[in-house]
Formats: structure tokens, sequence, C-alpha cells
């Protein structure tokens, strides 16, 4: 609106002064928040008059009367207007239109509307000050078909990224991530706890774009290493003119996103009573008798009460609250940027302090950057990035441990969390000595938290050095070479106190672990551009090396003279120690030729020659091409009257690329000799071998259309694609009669299929603006052959399979058939085939359990997974939010269910829900009746499969900026004050755990997904910012 | 020109780089080895030997899983289960009515495969011992240390997953296949005899005496804490037992009586020092153990510990799940003077004393079997080799401050309780019932399982099952 009013004003000046030969037109350029845009182009329309602005965005040209100025920056929207005498401010808006945006391939750039491939971009600026410590883990719900689940709540621990569905079964399914041209060490460093996640070490908002290479034309350029898809992260490089500095604030705290309902002490006694109650009639017990189970429950509840339940059998304690707290969450960040025309820099600096929401964990990170681009001459510029990050986190250990804080669920609700007055170590966490050890009933993780400790250290230096030469006109060679060295320090100690679950830790354990990661990288290739005609050539050809060691020692020593020593040092016997070393290396070769004609048909042809040290001697080279066409159609004739759309291109590709994650040396028959016995060194079988043994490799057809409308003010994508991945690299299981368990083997073949859907609306523009950007991705998966393969991971009994004809990592176990009303059994479906091929869909009591077949219960890869961002801005204000949606995927409570889900089989605390359990002749009901320690639904079924999907508000970001009449006068360029926040809301199908966006730590593998395992749930977390600059 | 000059130089440059990393696609790896680096030597073939240990080792063997099993299995009168291992529980929960244990029981899975792992480390060593050259006498003492590895693993793996000796034709009932070779290193050497088919339980008993026979020939009377010639005579008596063979039973538990007695060794005087190895005893074994598992700080897990113990604050060093309390039925059987009685830990649970220490060694056999196991025979057989019944049962007698029992009095049931309460949590329990043909206790309120219930078979595991075709699983499962 203001801007056709201001139009107008300009046509209204221009009839005034229209009988003017010659004015001097003057005025400033600035950018959407009025920060002054220096070095933009002004020019008067049809000519070659024109001049750039300065520093402070100022600029002055003499035009004709009557001249329109066309105004354009890098990273804005041109603009034209009349020009008019008077001092202008022409206020730029950021170019949103991403078909003109630059997009980074890999070895070279393109521009997006020319490219032929599946390129997903994710600007730094989308994932800016988010409170997620990992840029992965940002990217959930942002680029369409990668689906990211964050796992778990624990700080620092690894994220399970997948791009177009998971295209292995056996080898890694994570994408390959290459930050400014090195691909970089992703892979855990754990030793205790789950795995961790080394991008923990790369400050997000230092990240200037994210691309996310997802068809086989874009990913062939990385050759064995593409299938999975590959995330190419550009870090940011200074920009000329006046030095910009930003100092960003914020600060708040996190916490859990949902409690989950448990029993009282009324309610728990009444079923652990019920259940003690049936085996008591079972063997014809008097209840009275002393070695009934009647009487020896109510020892129990007395015992692990100290004592407090006789007398006040309603006090209950809620475990949930000593598990989780409060996590405070501090963050400051600071950034330089500026130059001239030969020399730019950035530099950059962060420190972040993240408390968990679970107590004991914390993530600390400092990180410091520095870029230097330099322009020698008109043939030399080179430059250098060097980033260097310390992290510390203080580490949980595993979900499935008893030591892990959430696991303190599964205690009597009246056990008392901290020792009652009167008895042993009073006043301290339940179950720390002096105090009885063996109260409570398990382990008492507070014990763990206050009494020991365990943190990650880790050092972190990615540098890259470039040289970019003009050899010719058209073409240049670049010469890269990077680095990543990871230096981590695992440091954790236990005291005494801690005996019931660290059983070494007799007179205190101790341990220290190191690791050292060196990763070098060079990337050599030639860059032709010619024009010829209306035909464009652009061509690269070049080499990239990659080696990779990784060294790591480890001691630990038990038997300390007291818990105030705490380094092996003072250890008197040191019980453990070891070393050991591994290495990867990667010889490739890699060609590109993208051709042009008219500006309507594009041919790309790319092609890579991997060769790994990790493949077999017979197999040693691989060789993946691809080949991809675009068709501008908007750039016909016969369209360019259809004023609507303003940009149509259909596009195709076909390509072939590998997986290699298969780790290092699977191909050789190994012994190992880790296999000593009291003290003497012995050696044993480990490995059979495959010298025949290659890269998985995966076909994709991606095809595609990617419009514009309303001049660009819709903008969108649609693609469909087809992923066939064949010579899965199998860990195929062989009878263990051999010694073995399985063998590696290029066999069997997988397929993901999908569309994909991009939209990109500006709703209002004006004064108020609203841009919307939603995606959608189908993703269709499925293991077409495994030659009968049974390949299991996840939790035992009720495993993620990879089956034939199924998605890959289907839960697999017994159909539940709910509960007999007559007697509270437990039943299950037959599910046998007939032999007509019809199944027998007969009902089993529970005692027939073993008879029930197996059938695949549930599918842990959501089928749909969308994304939708609104932003709003009205003068200084502006909001956006983030709602993200993953449907159609199964998760597994079985892990935990099979305790705190399962009518107190045991005496672990049951879910609130358990209380409908079956209690006489008729009752209909899904709980099945308490019977302690007899088996009657806790068996692995389908009783354990719930519903997976969610929705949820992912981030929301309120701000505020000060009129800038105000912040001139304190001498600053803008603040802006903020709120913001991570997960507020989730919308689940009645989930009865803590966080459906799951996976247990424990039991993570490729195909061990979706289970949940006493898993900490994703943060809630609310933060207070300001930005400044100046 | 100076254009020129810099392309050719650099693509020059670039090719070179090239050429040079070539070669640098081979590495070998450093911790593992490939088999014609790693077994080249005599010292290798010792490594592999350990090795073999290492496996026996393990708590799916000897370390604890074997010994557990069959105290553990239907024996809720005298020893309940009160952990949450669903895979002990099964076991533990076996009755006559109800409850059985779950084909993929992962107990069943990993007792299996970590015997054969072990197996193919024994055939690897016996196929190699032309790698010995310093002496023959170091020869036949690695051969017979693999073989009394393998004799004894087949000798448990037929007990636990074939039926008991002697129920129904042993020559027809199935027990474990046999491999007696070493498993190919490469994918392409494996072929149908790698997917065996159940040997019976005649041909695997037959292997195992054969194994131990040619074992305890060659073995060395004193050999560290490695087998020697009478833990091969010990479980050779152990095999007679199970197939009621009482004379040769009596003769290899004499021949294993005489070899220790020779060297000046009886019983531990005090029955309290048999146990607590590394607490009291800093991890110097009882001499009265003929063979154990040797537990270190560094190396080897106690795995009846992890079960069968609990930390116990006022004794450091203590450590365990306390998963298995022993019932008062259990310390009813005991007479009132009995030490053994008092042998116990009263917490939540009542705990054996045998298994608390974290770093206590796993006994597999003791001297005070051979005694128990020679007055049994003697009795059965009216003979006294080596002395008489009545003689030896004073020895366990004496030392938990029993009086003497009479010969003319001793009975086979006084024997036989007292071997019960001798070895009690040491892996007998379930394996005397069978050979004795008599039921797994009851309660006053139910019978146990009979000696001969399908349900006191293990299951063969469902995943060997899912991936041999030629296996045949057991009857209920």
């Amino acid at each position: 609106m203001r801007k056709s009013i201001l139009m107008g004003l300009c046509a209204l000046l221009f009839a005034f002064s229209g009988i003017a030969q010659n004015t001097t037109v003057t005025g400033k350029v600035v950018d959407e928040k009025g920060v002054p845009v220096a070095g933009a182009s002004v020019l008067e329309r049809g000519t070659k008059n024109g001049t750039n602005t300065k520093n402070d965005g100022s600029f002055s040209l003499q035009v004709k009367s009557g001249a329109t100025l066309v105004i354009s920056g890098v990273g804005f929207e041109s603009r034209q207007l009349a020009a008019s005498s008077g001092n202008l401010m022409i206020q730029l808006t950021p170019d949103v239109k991403s078909l003109n945006e630059v997009v980074v391939t890999g070895f070279g750039s393109q521009i997006k509307k020319e490219v032929t491939g599946n390129i997903a971009r994710v600007k730094g600026k989308d994932i800016e000050f988010m409170p997620t410590p990992s840029v992965d883990a940002a990217l959930q719900g942002k680029a369409a078909g990668v689906y990211v689940n964050s796992q778990s709540g624990k700080l620092g621990q690894a994220v399970s990224v997948r791009v177009r569905g998971s295209s292995s079964i056996s080898a890694g399914s994570e994408p390959l991530y290459v930050v400014d041209g090195v691909p970089i060490t992703t892979g855990s460093q754990s030793s205790y706890g789950g795995a961790t996640n080394p991008l923990v070490d790369l400050n997000p908002n230092d990240i200037e774009s994210i691309e996310v290479l997802k068809d086989a034309s874009a990913g062939a350029i990385f050759g064995s290493r593409a299938a999975n898809g590959v995330v190419l992260i550009t870090t940011k490089k200074g920009k000329g003119g006046k030095t910009n500095v930003s100092l960003n604030v914020q600060t708040g705290n996190a916490q859990s996103s949902r409690r989950v309902p448990f029993l009282n002490s009324e309610q728990y006694a009444e079923l652990l009573l019920e259940g003690a109650k049936y085996i008591d009639d079972f063997y014809g017990t008097p209840y009275t008798d002393p070695f009934s189970e009647t009487v020896y429950v109510k020892d129990w509840m007395d015992y692990f009460s100290y004592g407090q339940w006789t007398t006040d059998p309603k006090k209950t304690y809620e475990w949930q609250d000593v598990a989780f707290q409060k996590g405070q969450y501090r963050q400051v960040d600071l950034q330089l940027s500026g130059g001239n025309d030969k020399t730019k820099f950035f530099i950059s600096g962060q420190y972040l302090d993240q408390g968990g929401i679970i107590i004991g964990n914390n993530l600390e990170r400092m990180t410091a950057r520095m870029n230097i681009d330099h322009k020698a001459n008109d043939w030399l510029t080179i430059g250098l990035t060097t980033n260097f990050a310390r992290s510390l986190n203080k580490r949980l250990p595993d979900d499935n441990a008893f030591s892990n804080p959430l696991q303190s669920v599964a205690l009597m609700p009246m056990t008392p969390n901290i020792i009652p007055a009167g008895q042993p170590g009073a006043g301290l966490p339940a179950g720390t000595p002096p105090g009885d050890p063996n109260i409570p009933m398990y382990y008492n993780p507070q014990i763990s938290i206050d009494y020991g400790r365990f943190s990650a250290e880790s050092f972190r230096n990615f540098s890259t050095g470039y040289a970019n030469i003009k050899l010719l006109p058209g073409l240049t060679f670049q010469s890269e070479f990077g680095m990543d060295i990871m230096s981590q320090q695992e440091e954790g100690y236990f005291q005494s106190q801690t005996v019931r679950n660290q059983t070494r830790a007799v007179r205190g354990v101790g341990s220290n672990r190191a690791v050292f990661i060196t990763n070098y990288n060079t990337n050599n290739y030639l860059n032709y551009t010619k024009s010829i005609g209306k035909s464009d050539i652009n061509a690269t050809l070049g080499m990239q090396y990659q080696q990779s060691r990784n060294s790591s020692n480890f001691v630990e020593g038990l038997d300390f003279p007291s818990d105030s020593y705490q380094r092996i040092a003072s250890a008197a016997t040191i019980s453990g120690g070891s070393s050991s070393q591994t290495d990867f290396r990667f010889l490739s070769y890699f060609l590109r030729t993208n051709y042009k004609y008219a500006d309507k048909y594009l041919v790309s042809l790319s092609g890579r020659i991997d060769g790994s040290s990790r493949f077999g001697a017979n197999n040693r080279y691989g060789f993946f091409p691809a080949i991809s066409a675009g068709w501008i159609l908007s750039n016909e004739k016969f369209l360019s009257n259809f004023t609507p759309l303003s940009f149509l291109k259909f596009r195709a590709s076909y390509g072939i690329v590998g997986n290699a994650e298969i780790g290092n040396f699977p191909q050789l028959a190994l012994f190992t000799g880790g296999a000593g016995y009291a003290g003497i060194g012995g050696q044993e079988p480990s490995q059979i071998g495959n010298p025949d043994l290659k890269w998985e490799t995966t076909r994709q057809f991606d095809i595609g259309f990617d419009f514009g409308f309303l001049n660009n003010r819709i903008t969108g994508e649609i693609d469909y694609y087809n992923k066939q991945t064949e010579d899965l690299l199998l860990r195929t299981n062989i009878p263990s009669t051999t010694g073995f368990n399985s063998v590696v083997r290029n066999l069997g073949s997988l397929q993901n299929s999908g569309i994909e859907f991009v939209l990109n609306t500006q709703n209002l523009v004006g004064d108020l603006k609203w841009t919307t950007s939603l995606n959608v991705a189908f993703n269709r998966n499925r293991v077409t052959n495994i030659s009968g393969q049974i390949i299991e991971g996840g939790i035992a009994r009720l495993p993620n399979r990879a089956m034939e004809g199924q998605p890959l990592g289907v839960f697999w176990g017994v159909e539940y058939a709910g509960v007999n009303p007559a007697n509270g059994d437990a039943q299950f479906f037959r599910n046998l085939k007939n032999a007509d091929g019809s199944i027998d869909r007969s009902i089993l009591s529970n005692s027939q359990f073993n008879q029930a077949q197996r059938v695949a219960l549930g599918d842990p890869n959501p089928d749909v997974i969308a994304g939708v961002t609104n932003n709003f801005s009205y003068k200084g204000f502006d909001l956006s939010f983030q709602f993200n949606g993953v449907f159609g995927n199964q998760v597994s409570v079985y892990g935990m269910g099979q305790y705190s889900m399962a009518n107190m089989i045991y005496e672990d605390n049951q879910t609130a829900d358990q209380m409908n359990r079956w209690r006489k002749p008729g009752d209909i009901t899904n709980v099945p009746q308490a019977r302690y320690y007899f088996g009657n639904g806790n068996q692995p079924s389908s009783r354990f499969i719930v519903d997976g999907s969610f929705v949820r508000l992912r981030t929301i970001n309120f701000g505020y900026n000060l009129p800038s009449k105000i912040v001139k006068k304190a001498k600053l360029e803008r603040v802006r004050l903020y709120v913001s926040a991570l997960n507020l809301l989730t919308f689940t199908n009645n989930y009865p755990l803590w966080d459906p966006e799951v996976n247990a730590d424990s039991f993570d593998s490729n195909i061990a997904k979706g289970n949940d395992f006493y898993t900490p749930p994703q943060p809630k977390t609310i933060l207070f910012g300001i930005n400044v600059g100046f | 020109m100076k254009n020129k000059f810099f392309t050719i130089s650099l693509v020059a440059a670039l090719m070179l780089s090239i050429t040079a990393c070539e070669k640098r696609l081979d590495i070998v790896p450093l911790q593992s080895l490939p088999p014609e680096q790693g077994l080249k030597t005599e010292s290798d073939l010792g490594g592999m030997l350990i090795g073999s240990y290492n496996g026996l080792q393990s708590t799916s063997s000897y370390g604890g899983d074997i010994q557990l099993m069959a105290d553990l299995w239907a024996n809720r009168a005298y020893l309940r289960f009160r952990g949450t291992f669903a895979n002990l529980l099964e076991i533990a929960g076996i009755t006559t009515v109800s409850n059985v244990i779950l084909k993929d029981n992962a107990s069943a899975a990993s007792l299996w495969s970590n015997a054969y792992r072990t197996i193919n480390t024994c055939n690897l060593v016996l196929a190699n011992l032309n790698l010995v050259t310093s002496s023959a006498a170091k020869k036949d003492r690695i051969e017979a240390e693999a073989l009394f590895i393998r004799g004894s693993l087949y000798f448990e793996l037929a007990r636990l997953y074939g039926k008991a000796w002697g129920d129904g034709d042993n020559s027809t009932n199935l027990a474990v296949p046999l491999i007696l070779t070493p498993t190919p290193s490469e994918v392409s050497g494996l072929k149908d005899e790698n997917y065996p088919a159940r040997a019976t339980v005649a041909a695997v008993y037959g292997r195992a005496i054969a194994d131990l026979q040619r074992a305890a020939t060659l073995l060395p009377s004193t050999n560290l804490h490695y087998a020697t010639k009478a833990a091969a005579w010990g479980q050779l008596s152990r095999i007679a037992l199970m197939q009621g063979d009482y004379a040769t039973a009596r003769d290899m538990a004499n021949n294993a009586i005489t070899d220790f007695e020779g060297r000046g060794i009886g019983l531990q005087a005090n029955f309290r020092d048999l146990f607590y190895n590394y607490i009291n005893f800093g991890g110097v074994a009882p001499r009265e153990y003929v063979f154990y598992m040797r537990v270190t700080t560094q190396d080897g897990t106690n795995g009846l510990n992890t079960y069968y113990g609990q930390t116990i604050g006022s004794i450091p060093g203590t450590a365990g799940r306390g998963d298995l309390d022993v019932q008062t039925a259990w310390v009813n059987r005991h007479s009132a003077t009995d030490v053994r009685r008092s042998f116990f830990l009263v917490t939540n649970r009542r705990l054996t004393q045998k298994h608390v220490d974290r770093f206590g060694h796993v006994p597999v056999i003791r001297l005070a079997e051979m005694y128990l196991t020679r007055a049994e025979a003697n009795f059965r057989l009216g003979t006294t080799v080596g002395a008489t019944p009545a003689a030896d049962v004073k020895r366990i007698r004496d030392r938990v401050a029993l009086p003497e029992i009479p010969a003319a009095s001793l009975t086979l049931s006084n024997i036989l309780l007292e071997r019960d309460l001798e070895l009690a949590f040491e892996g007998h329990y379930l394996h005397d019932r069978k050979r004795l043909r008599e039921p797994m206790p009851g309660s006053s309120f139910t019978n146990g399982p009979a000696w001969n219930s399908p349900r006191l078979v293990m299951p063969i595991p469902q995943r060997e099952m899912d991936v041999n075709k030629n296996l045949v699983q057991n009857e209920g499962y």
C-alpha cells in the first residue's frame, strides 16, 4: 500500500520537474530494517549511467529528467522508481523470490532457477538464535523431504536425519555433512550414555546457508557418499563496506514438555495386593501365611517406604519431580563483519550455557570464528576460515540404565525421595549410604547425580584455506585444503555412594578416555565458463582426497584413597586401559558439465569415481554418473502472454549414487585381540571376510516442476522421486554354530518413493507483511529383497525388523487381542497362515502365547512430514512461528511398558491408566488382571505399539524493533527485543508417555527407531532476547 | 604468457597429487588382524587358546549362566527370582501348570551362540597345532586344553538343549549340532556343512567323553589356573553320573582326588574361605577348586554375582542385583548346627554368601564334589574305592560342624542331601534331579515339574531356527 502511494508521489514530483533537462538525484538506500546498504547499484534505466552506494548507503547521480532509477543490491529485490530531486529514502526488500538465489552445489554454485537437480536451501537467518545446540535439529520442518527426529531431550545427543527416507539397513543412513568443502566428522565419539552429536561443535549462528542435495543429479558429485543426501553448510563471510557489529543476548529456561501420570500410593498398593492375591489363590496359600505373596508385598511396601506405608498409606512421592528440573539458558553472540574492496572479514564468537530438563545435564559451548577473503590481484583470490570450539557436556547415562534419572518413575510411590528423620542417612536422597543402599526398590538415580559425574569436553577446529586463480578468461582453478580436528576427553568419577549402580565403585571408580580425530581434505578443481551464441557452458573437473584417523585411549582406576581424590593418578588399581586407532581414506575424481541453451533448455551431466580403503580388494573403485535436464517453459513464447505465470520450469534427473558408510574394514576376515583371560592376552576370530564387498548403490529418478505466479508472489516446487537401493550391505545372519552371528554381504534391495511439495507465498505486502512457507513430503519406504534374512534391532522380543514388503524397521511381534472378560487373561491373535493363504484369526489365551505368530505391528517411519512457517511484520513488530508435523508412524513403548504399563507384573510403579485393569468376570477393559510375577499381557505384543503422530508448535518468535529515532540517539544501528519459544505446544494422538518425538539411545540403530524407553522428552524452552547492532 | 604457465603447472600439480594418493587407499587395521597375520606362530596359537578360555569365561558359559540355569530352573520353592529379566523370570517361573519359556529366550540364545563361538576358537586351535614347534609336551598341552574346553561345552549343551540321558532313546533323541572343524575365514567358504542338523544325545555325549578322555591323558597335573588332569576327570565323572555309569563316575572322581591328595591338597579347612576370594584373599583361589573361572579386577565378570549378589553396605566389595531370594524352605533343609545353614545374608532378600564378592572367582568343580561323587558311587556299587562312603561324607560334614554319620546308618539319601547342601547354587540342582529321576521341588501347595518334563529342556534359539532350516525345535516350543 505504502509502495503505491510512494509511487504516486514520485509520479507527481516527476510531473512537476518534467521540464528540467538534467537533474541530480540524491538519496540513501537502506534495507528492510533501515540499515544502510553499501555497494548497491543505482542505474538510470536503459542507460549505462549509474553509481554504487557508499558505506552509509548514500548516492548521488545525474540523470535525465523523467528517467527511471533501477536500484539493485545483492540479496535484495531490485526496485524501480521515478527519479526525482531531493533526498530519496529507498528501502529495499530482501529477495525472497528464491528462484533468483544462488545455491551452493558442491565444488561450485548455480543460480537456483537454472538448477536441474533437487536442492533444498535453508538460510542461516531462518535458524538463527534457535535454542537447539546443533544445526541438524534446527532443520526440522524446514526442508521438504528431510525428516529430523531429535530422539531425546538429553543435550548434545545424536539426532536422526533422513533425507527422502532410509536407504540402508546396515550401513550409515545419516547424510554426509560438508562444511565449507570439508566432509566433517559426524559420528558419535561417546563411550558413556547414548550417542553424541559432533555437530554441536558448529555454532549454527555462523551459518550463511544450508543446502541439502536430495536427488542423484545433485548428489552424484559426491559419488559413493551421497545416497543418504548431502548437507552442504556454508559459513558466513564478510560483506564489504561499513563494519557491522551485532550483539545478541538471550536468556530463559527449559522444562519438560509433559508429565506422565503415575499411580499414587493408594492405587499402587491396591494393584500390588490384587496381584499378590491372585498368586496366593493360585497356589492355595492363605493370605496370612508368612510365606504368602500378600504378606511378602506388604512387607515390601513397608520396607521400601522406610516403614511409613503402614502408618500413612496415602503418602505419595512424585518421583518425576526428582528427575526433571528447570534448565537455565544463557547465550551471547557477537558478530563483526566488514572490509573493503580487496579484503573482507567476518569474526564471531559465542558463549552458550544450556541446562537440561533432566537433573545433572548441562551443555556449555564457546566458539570463535574468523574468516578473511582477500583479492590479491586480478587473478588471485585467497581466503582462510578458521573456527575454534570448546564444548563441555555434562552427560547422563543411557536410557536403559538404572541411573537414568527418568527411570526413577519406576520406583514405588510410597518411597520417600529423601531418607526420613530417625533413619541412618536422614536428609540424604533415598538409598544414599550410610542409609540402607537397597532402598528404593531400584537404584535411586539422584545418587549418581549427587555423587558422580561424567563429562565430555571437546575441542574442535574447522579450518579451510583456498586459493582461486583466474587462469584464462572463463577458466578458474580452485584449490582448497581443509581440516577438521577433534579432540575429546571424557572424564568420569563415581564415588563409593553409587556402588549399588557402579558396582566397581567400592572405593571409587574413575575413568578417562581421549579421542583424537584428524580429518584432512583437499579439493582441487578447474571451472570453465563459456558463452557461445545462445549456448552457455559451465564445466567443473577435479579431484578430492580425504583421510581420517581416529585414535583413542582409555584408562580406568579403582581403589581411591578417598572420594576427595578423583583423578586416576590416585587410583591404587588401574583396572582398565586401552588404546586404539582406525583410519579411512577416499580418493575421488569428479566432473560436471552444465549446458544452457537460449535460457530455456538445460542439461547437466556429472560423475564421480570414488576409491576407498573401505572397499574390498576386488571392488576398489566405483563410478557414479548422473544426468539431468530442465526446460524453462515460462521463457517460451507460447507462455509469455500468460501473465499470472511468472516462472515455470520442468526438470528431470536420473543417476547413481553410493553409500560408503560401512565402517572401516568390513571386508576383511579378522581376528580380534581383546580376548584375554586372567591377565594373559588372547585372540579369537571376530569377523568373516568378504573381498568382494563394495558400496551400496542407489539409483534415483526425480521429476519436478518449479513454478512462480503473480510476479513470483507465489512460488513453489513439486517433485516426485523414486530411489532404488541395491547391493545393500547386509549383516546377514548365519547359524551361530559357525562361531559367528553374521557376515557382511552386498545383498538385497529397498526402495523409497515419494512426493514433495513446497509453497512460498507473500500473502500481504505493505505495512503489514505476511509470508507463508509450507513444505509437505510423503515418503513410502519398502524393503524389497533381503533374501529371507532376519535382521533385527531395537528392543529384544519386540524388535524393529527389516522384512521384505514392509517398511524398514517395522515392529515385529504378536498381535494383542485384548482381555478375556470371563477371566482377565490377556489374549492374542494366532495369525497363522492357513494352507489356503488365509489368516487364522482365532484368539489364543495368555498361556498359549508361544503359538501366536509374529506379524508386523507398526512402522516407525512417518508417512507424511510437514512444516509450515508464517512470518508477520508490522512497523517495528515481527512475529514468526513454525509448526511441524509428523504423521502415520508408530512408536513402541514396550521397552518401558513391559514394566510400567503391564498391570503390575513387577513392583514397578504403573502409569495411571493401569487402574483400568480387569477385576471381575464381565469387566470389559484392555488392561488384563494384575498377577504378581505371572506374565499376563506383559508379553511383547501390539498392546505396546502406539500412534506416534504429532503436530508441534516448534518455534515462535515475537520481536519489536525500537524506533530508529530512539536507537540513533543511543548511537546504535538497531535494537530488537524479542521473546521466543521452542516446542511450546505439542498435539498428539493420546501418546501415553512423555513425547512421541523419541528414540531410546540405548537401542538406537539404523533400523531401531521409534522406541521409547524412559527417554527424556524434548524441552519446552522460553527465551527473552535483545539484539543490538552498531 | 603468465597465464599459460600457471595453467600448465597447476594442472601438472593436480595430476601429480592424484598419483601420489593412489597407494594411500591400502591400509590395514591395527586392533584386529587378518588371519594370515594373526595365526603364524606358536605364540599366536597360544593367544588363540587363551581366546577359548575367554569364551568359556563368558557370563553366558561357565562365567555364570551354565551354573545359574541349573539352580534357577523351576526351583521356585527354594530360590525365588525377584528380578525383572524376563528371560530369567521365564526359566525360574516354570511350574507344572503355567508359564513357558519363550522360544526367543535371551539366555537360551546367548548360551548357545557363545558356546559355539568358543568351540570354533577351539577348533581353530586344534586345526593349527602344527604351529607348535618348541616341544611335543607343549603341543600336547595346547591340544588337551582345547579339547577340555570343547568337550566340556558339548556336555553342557547336550544336557541343556537335549533330553536327559536315558529319557527315551539316546541314539534318536536330538541334542545339538557337532562342529569339529574351524569355520572358513571368508564368506565364499561357507558350505552346506555350516548349516548343520542336530546330532543325537548319544553322539554329543560320546564326543564330549572322547574329547575329555584325550584331554585327561595329555593334560598336566598342575597348570596354573588352566585345565588340568583333575579337571578333565572331574568333567568325566559328571558325565558318567548323568549316564548312571557309577563305576566310571567313581573312578574318575577317585583319580581327581588321588591327584590332589598326592600333592597334599584336601578340603579347605574353613567352609567360608572357599568364597570371598577377592574381598578376603585378594583374588587367591582356594586350593580346593579343581577348575574355576578366574575373575580379576580387569578381566572377567562373575555372572553369578550379578544375580545372587547384592551391595551390602557393611561389606565393601559386594555387588549384584539381588535378584535371587533363597527361600526358608531351603534353609530348613539344613541341620541346626550346619555352618552352611547360616551362610546367608539377609537384606530385603536372603542371599547366599557364595556369590556376593564382586571379583570372586566362579567355581566350576570343587574337590568336595569329587568326594561326594565317589561316596555316592561307592555306596551304590557297594565298593570302597579310595575311601569308604562314610569317610568321604565325614570329610564334608566335619568342615561344617555336623556330626559324623556312622557307616552302619549311612543311607543314599544322606549322601544326596549332603550333596544338595554342599553344592547348592553352584550349578548342580536341576541336573541331579534329572539323573535321579526326581521332580523339581514343589511347595506344600503345588508339585514341581517331573524330571523329564519338556519344560525342563531349553528351546533351540529362535534365531537359529530362523536361519538354519536343518534344525528341529524341541518338544513344547
